[in-house]
C-alpha cells in the first residue's frame, strides 16, 4: 500500500513539473500536406507516340496548365511540409522585466512533381518525374 | 490516506486535462456537379454547354490552338494536438478538378477530372 502512494506520489510530481515548465519549454511539430500521391509515369509513355488523352486517362486533371508559346504543359504536384520548433524561456516578467527565451525552427517544403509537355496537336514531347518526399528530410534541409 | 489519494487523484486529473485538442474544416467551394460531366462528350459539347454545366470557370488558361478552362475546389482540415510541452500541427487539403480543353472553334477536344476532396483527413504529424 506505501509503494502504491509513493509512485501515485512520483507521477504527480513529474507532471506537475511537467506542466510547471510548460510555459517555459514547448516542442511544436507540424506537417502540412497538399494533393494526393503522385504517381510514376507508366513504362508505355512515351514521347513522339502518347497523348494527351492518354495522359488525362491516368492522371486526372492537373494542377496546373501552363502555355509555353506553342506546347503546353500539365503540370501534377503534391506538396509536403514539415516543421518542428523548440522554444526554451524563463518567464520571470512578473519579477523582472527582461524575458530571456530561445526560439529555434525550421520547416521543409517538398514536391512530387510530375510535368508532361505536349506539342500543340496533343502529342506528348517530354516528361520529367520527381518525388521529392522520399529524400532525405535531414540532407534536404542542411544542403 | 484516502483523503490524501483522493487530492492526488484530483491534481491528476487537472493536470492531464490541461492538454487540448483542435479540428478544424475548411473549404473552397465552387458548386459544380461531377455527375455533368456524363454529358461532356470531346468533339461535340461546346464551351457554351461547359459553363452551362459547370459555371463559369476559375481559371483560364490561353493556349497556342485554344483554351483551357479550369474548375478547381478544395476542402482543408487542420487537427492540432496540445500535450503539456508538446504541439502536434496537421494540415490536409485536397482538391476536385477538372480542366477542358477547348479549340479555337469553341469546342472541347479533351478533358480531365480529379476528385479527392473526400480524401482529406484530420490526422497526426507522423
Amino acid at each position: 500500500m506505501r509503494c502504491l502512494s509513493e509512485s501515485w506520489i512520483r507521477l504527480a510530481i513529474v507532471l506537475f513539473l511537467a506542466q510547471a515548465v510548460s510555459g517555459c519549454l514547448s516542442l511544436q511539430i507540424e506537417k502540412t500536406q497538399e494533393g494526393v500521391d503522385i504517381l510514376p509515369p507508366l513504362a508505355e509513355f512515351m514521347p513522339m507516340r502518347t497523348t494527351l488523352d492518354e495522359i488525362l486517362a491516368y492522371y486526372g486533371a492537373p494542377a496546373e496548365v501552363v502555355d509555353m508559346h506553342g506546347d503546353f504543359a500539365l503540370h501534377y504536384r503534391r506538396a509536403l511540409s514539415r516543421g518542428a520548433s523548440l522554444s526554451i524561456g524563463f518567464p520571470l516578467k512578473y519579477t523582472f522585466l527582461p524575458n530571456p527565451s530561445i526560439k529555434t525552427n525550421g520547416d521543409l517544403l517538398r514536391y512530387d512533381t510530375t510535368v508532361f509537355i505536349f506539342a500543340a496537336d496533343g502529342v506528348l514531347k517530354d516528361m520529367k518525374y520527381s518525388k521529392g518526399t522520399e529524400r532525405s528530410l535531414w540532407e534536404d534541409y542542411w544542403n | 490516506m484516502n483523503r490524501t489519494r483522493l487530492v492526488i487523484g484530483m491534481l491528476l486529473v487537472a493536470a492531464i486535462c490541461s492538454g487540448c485538442a483542435v479540428f478544424g474544416r475548411g473549404k473552397n467551394f465552387v458548386p459544380f456537379d461531377e455527375s455533368a460531366l456524363k454529358q461532356v462528350t470531346p468533339g461535340k459539347t461546346g464551351a457554351s454547354e461547359v459553363t452551362q454545366l459547370f459555371g463559369p470557370p476559375n481559371r483560364i488558361v490561353k493556349l497556342s490552338n485554344g483554351n483551357a478552362y479550369v474548375y478547381e475546389r478544395s476542402v482543408g482540415k487542420g487537427t492540432g494536438l496540445w500535450l503539456l510541452v508538446l504541439t502536434f500541427v496537421n494540415y490536409d487539403t485536397q482538391y476536385d478538378r477538372i480542366v477542358f480543353f477547348i479549340n479555337n472553334d469553341g469546342g472541347v477536344t479533351h478533358f480531365g477530372s480529379s476528385f479527392n476532396s473526400e480524401k482529406a483527413s484530420y490526422a497526426m504529424p507522423f
